[in-house]
């Protein structure tokens, strides 16, 4: 039997052969909801920000406008998400939880590199079938950290850094006015700035800019920072439609679908001259 | 014993009230009850004797073993039942085989002695095995030098200069005791070769007359070096050395 | 395909690279560049390549960033586990064995070349590679990554047999120089590693310090 069958939990790839085969012969499965998505973090003195854009997509189409891509690891550890949106929740909340035991087990505050080792060696055994790109930081017993994870396992830690389809715009801002040593509020704006840029300049990105800073203090977690794409105008007094202002294509009541070869379709008076627009 | 009840010495799984395992301790009463073996730790190697009973005239000499080669660098002996000791031997081969074809190098003594004494423990744990009925002598010459050590059933393992164990072991020891065994750095004074024949006289010296009359030696050596290794010591030459040994100790008999 | 161009989704995250290792009389002399690339884009520009195995036993790792890193994490563990049951540091064999171990029996997997190298007291100062397919070779110097090819001309006409400590950091030096030069998945700065009876030492020169041959 295969492992799907009575394993307890975990991803099965038990259709990896068979799903690359049909696709080889055209038919291609459906894609998972990806999120073209610009991520990014920096380190200050005392502390790191994480900074994420809210924007989902399914192919060309934005399914979410303001998702949640900081992801909770432990009090003073968050993680952001890049990548498939059902592979960063899954592997962040598996790793919340291990680390949670971890730290009931150990009786200490979890750390920075145990969150790190363990996603690394859980990304690397999946060989990047899971789709988690990761920005990681927090604060703990050795001060702030902050890491990138790629799909395959493969770890970096750097003072600043960015993830994503938007990561080369953002990089562009960091790599041009990142400092060593900046405030808290230096930081904030550096990685809004960051964002921004993945927002308006990566068509994968979009939406709000969420923040994180993390200190030895605490923690707090802004969502909707920024507003970048927030509607400006919306009229005041809506829209109301009387009855009958939708166009109806005659005889629809005995429509019983298409007749082979043809079918007469005809249109009433424009809908225009009915509509209610002075309310 | 029989003061603190009864029924406490049928698993070693279970301890007597004041703390003991007795089937472990019966297990050393295996090893009491071997011919005596004797370890000196030399200048360029190491030697293990054992005295062994002729069972029967018709018995194939040079079988019975037990003496073994465990790897190039180590020599095992038993003392006690020579079954248990075969699979103490598997067992430390194999740890020997495994150790170097992932490091890379010999097994060290100590490092071997550990594993052995490891597994040989573990039998001492569980309800459905029994601890080992033998001690193991086992010499090393390696990069660290020659090294004699002992594991016994219960699973500790000792690092000697020299030892003795079975029937006569007192007798041995005190023997073994006489021998200026180190310098006063520490390091050995007698060579193989003399050790050899130094362990032949003390296994003669200690020998029973009145419960095994005719008895064989067996020997096995591990010297460093370019043509050093473990090697069983030639039966002409143990006959030798035992034939000396004899000699020399019934002229010692004579003077006195 | 890809609307969004997220070619880092699917390109592994490697490590075209410039590595190499000399030893010298009581020690070694270890360098690397510091480009990790995905696709096109650089995604760390001052990574570091030389891994500690144990206080005198490094690595230098080329190939695929996930894989180096693990099989590191895992010699690693290894290595200390051996150290406490030894008692003592591990040999830098027995390091590279260990290496050459996880790089044969998962070559199919693996995208990984390692020079592994530093120094114990039994035989001081030792290098050796595993490449790509498992072998294990020990070598006076080493060299590694997709710049190798550009520099081993180079290395044969200047390696001399004897060099000191200083001369092999200068051979490093350049001979890397010259690697990150003309290959372009190398780059970034130089670092370098020394190691010998007394520990390892840290030498770090950034892209603008770095000695310049013929420009063009």
């Amino acid at each position: 039997m295969t492992s799907s069958g009575n394993a307890p939990g975990g991803f099965s790839f038990d259709n990896v052969i068979r799903n690359s085969m049909l696709q080889q012969k055209g038919y291609a499965p459906p894609t998972a909801r990806k999120t073209g998505t610009t991520i990014a973090g920096v380190v200050f003195s005392g502390g790191v920000v994480l900074g994420a854009d809210t924007r989902a997509t399914s192919g060309p189409t934005v399914f979410e406008k303001n998702c949640q891509k900081i992801h909770y690891i432990a009090d003073s550890i968050m993680c952001c998400g890049a990548g498939t949106a059902a592979d960063t929740d899954a592997t962040t909340q598996l790793i919340s939880s291990q680390l949670a035991l971890h730290s009931l087990a150990t009786r200490r505050a979890p750390r920075v590199a145990t969150a790190l080792n363990m996603l690394k060696q859980m990304l690397f055994r999946y060989q990047g079938h899971i789709s988690a790109a990761l920005v990681l930081g927090g604060v703990d017993f050795h001060g702030p950290h902050l890491y990138t994870v790629y799909p395959h396992g493969s770890t970096d830690r750097l003072p600043y850094v960015t993830m994503g389809s938007g990561s080369l715009a953002a990089m562009a801002v960091f790599e041009s006015k990142y400092k060593e040593d900046m405030t808290a509020d230096e930081a904030k704006q550096l990685v809004y700035e960051g964002i921004s840029a993945g927002i308006f300049n990566d068509l994968g990105s979009g939406g709000n800019v969420d923040l994180c800073i993390i200190t030895k203090e605490g923690k707090e977690l802004i969502r909707g920072y920024a507003k970048e794409n927030e509607r400006k105008y919306r009229r005041p007094a809506g829209y109301i439609f009387p009855h009958g202002a939708t166009p109806v294509i005659a005889g629809s009541e005995q429509f019983k679908g298409p007749e082979k070869g043809f079918s007469v379709v005809a249109e009433v008076a424009p809908a225009q001259d009915t509509m209610d627009v002075s309310a | 014993m029989a003061s603190i009840g009864t029924g406490y010495d049928l698993s070693s799984t279970t301890f007597s009230p004041d703390g003991r395992v007795f089937q472990v301790e019966y297990a050393a009463k295996a090893v009491e009850n071997s011919g005596t073996c004797v370890g000196l730790r030399c200048t360029d190697g190491v030697v293990l004797a054992v005295e062994k009973a002729v069972i029967s005239k018709m018995l194939v000499q040079g079988t019975l073993r037990r003496s073994h080669i465990v790897a190039r660098h180590a020599t095992l002996t038993v003392c006690g039942l020579i079954s248990d000791g075969r699979v103490i031997v598997d067992h430390a081969r194999a740890e020997a085989e495994q150790y170097k074809d992932f490091y890379g190098r010999p097994i060290p003594g100590h490092v071997l002695a550990d594993r052995i004494a490891h597994f040989v423990h573990v039998y001492t744990l569980h309800w459905h095995v029994r601890p080992f009925g033998c001690a193991v002598l086992l010499g090393v010459a390696d990069v660290d030098g020659p090294q004699l050590y002992l594991i016994e059933p219960s699973g500790l393992s000792y690092r000697y200069y020299a030892c003795a164990f079975g029937k006569a072991k007192a007798a041995a020891r005190t023997e073994l005791e006489k021998l200026k065994l180190n310098g006063s750095d520490g390091k050995a004074l007698i060579s193989c070769d003399e050790g050899v024949k130094e362990l032949a006289k003390i296994l003669v010296k200690v020998h029973d007359e009145s419960k095994d009359k005719d008895t064989e030696l067996e020997m096995i050596t591990v010297t460093d070096g370019k043509d050093g290794g473990a090697k069983l010591v030639p039966r002409k030459v143990v006959e030798e050395a035992h034939a000396a040994a004899k000699a020399f100790l019934e002229a010692d008999d004579m003077e006195d | 395909m890809d609307p969004y161009g997220q070619e880092w989704m699917n390109a592994e995250h490697s490590m075209g690279t410039s590595i190499m290792a000399v030893a010298f009389d009581g020690g070694v002399v270890m360098g690397a560049d510091s480009r990790t690339t995905t696709g096109a884009y650089i995604a760390n520009r001052v990574s570091d390549k030389i891994t500690p195995m144990t206080d005198k036993i490094y690595c230098c790792r080329s190939g695929s960033a996930a894989d180096t890193q693990i099989i590191s994490d895992y010699v690693r563990y290894y290595l200390s586990m051996h150290d406490i049951e030894l008692g003592e540091d591990p040999d830098v064999d027995t390091a590279a064995k260990l290496f050459r171990e996880l790089c044969y029996h998962n070559k199919g997997q693996l995208m990984a070349g390692i020079i592994v190298a530093g120094w114990d007291k039994h035989k001081g100062g030792q290098v050796f590679t595993i490449p790509l397919g498992g072998a294990l070779v020990q070598q006076p110097f080493a060299i590694g990554g997709s710049g190798s090819s550009y520099i081993y001309g180079y290395c044969d006409s200047n390696f001399k047999e004897g060099m000191t400590k200083e001369e092999c950091m200068e051979f490093v030096k350049n001979a890397l120089s010259l690697a990150m030069a003309r290959d372009g998945s190398s780059g970034g700065v130089v670092r370098l590693v020394v190691i010998d009876k007394d520990g390892s030492e840290r030498k770090f020169f950034p892209g603008n310090k770095l000695p310049e041959f013929w420009m063009g």
